[in-house]
């Protein structure tokens, strides 16, 4: 929230709920953005995203939305937004913020340095639930001289990656800019390089865990992920060449904290 | 799915839930959230303008989307409640 406030992008929220439920859910959460309270669902709906699934006559939830976040510019047009549909990965505002303002993130943050290349891997974000999705920030530095291949890249060689792995992991993916095809002398080929200075981002996805308004179904719906501090394990790999030597592939291993915060209290309780 | 087969199933999981969730299975549930979420839709796209609109906010006070951004934006973030 900070973050945002630092880069000029205040918070809105809306929902279906009364103007006295906003009032105790954000003196409850101790929340001081704006909670906009849109009964009877018309802006919703002049978002095209009322859920239609519901009926009428279902009263607790009638009038929801498809839940979701939009990232608006100044002049009303949508900048980037993230929806749910995969309701086991939740993108983190903190990615959304990487995404669209290459923020030095405020996540935790490790650096990696070699002999030829320097990298340095943070994450949007120190803190986050269970079956959140976390940006990552990749900033490579390579030495005068030296270069890493990217792909496609024929079998005897090793592209730049990296990779998380470890029991809280789910998917991720990374995008890489487009490696630039070289001529190598001393090769006698050409293929996809990085030179100088780069960034890549990527998403992480921290593992679900079933809420706790699910807590009847037991471990049936996946494994519990207890709170608390964890350690993320990554491997970075790559090949570097000069223009006359080549590196034997490097896989170097790194660790970055994050801590997965307990579930939140029930939003409803206290506003009854 | 259509749309009578999806609020069926959700009106039955909520009764259920009011009930006490005691008989509720795994798949159940499963099947719950897949017909809350079946047609997904994500409202304006990127690059599109979003619908102008004017709302109340906790405290009573009327707020207009050009009056809630700020500098360099507004994050708008759509939740299903507050209540639940």
């Amino acid at each position: 929230m900070k973050n945002l406030k630092a880069r000029g992008v205040n918070v809105a929220s809306i929902s279906y709920d009364s103007r006295e439920v906003l009032r105790a859910f954000a003196d409850t959460h101790k929340l001081e953005y704006p909670l906009l309270s849109d009964v009877g669902s018309k802006v919703i709906r002049a978002f095209g995203i009322f859920n239609t699934n519901v009926s009428e006559d279902n009263q607790m939830l009638y009038g929801i939305p498809f839940p979701g976040d939009y990232l608006i510019a100044p002049n009303g047009i949508v900048r980037d937004k993230v929806f749910l549909p995969d309701y086991q990965y939740r993108p983190t505002v903190s990615e959304l913020m990487l995404r669209n303002f290459a923020d030095d993130t405020g996540g935790s943050a490790v650096e990696v340095a070699t002999s030829a290349l320097t990298a340095r891997i943070s994450l949007s974000t120190d803190r986050c639930f269970p079956g959140q999705e976390l940006g990552v920030a990749l900033k490579f530095r390579l030495r005068p001289g030296w270069h890493v291949y990217g792909k496609p890249l024929p079998d005897n060689y090793r592209h730049l990656e990296v990779v998380f792995d470890g029991e809280i992991v789910g998917k991720q993916s990374f995008e890489f800019p487009p490696a630039k095809p070289v001529m190598l002398k001393a090769l006698g080929e050409t293929l996809p390089v990085y030179e100088g200075e780069f960034r890549a981002i990527g998403k992480l996805g921290i593992k679900w865990s079933p809420p706790p308004e699910v807590k009847f179904l037991g471990d049936s719906l996946g494994k519990r992920i207890e709170p608390g501090p964890y350690k993320l394990i990554g491997t970075l790999r790559f090949q570097a060449c000069s223009d006359d030597v080549c590196e034997p592939p490097q896989a170097i291993r790194f660790e970055l904290p994050l801590t997965l915060e307990a579930d939140a209290p029930p939003a409803a309780s206290k506003a009854d | 799915m259509d749309s009578k087969h999806n609020a069926a199933v959700i009106n039955d999981m909520i009764r259920r839930y009011v009930a006490g969730a005691g008989d509720i299975k795994p798949q159940d549930w499963t099947e719950f959230v897949a017909a809350q979420n079946d047609g997904y839709r994500t409202g304006p796209e990127i690059g599109e303008k979003v619908p102008d609109f004017t709302l109340t906010d906790q405290y009573g006070k009327s707020r207009a989307l050009a009056e809630l951004t700020g500098p360099n934006g507004l994050l708008l973030v759509f939740v299903r409640s507050a209540h639940w």
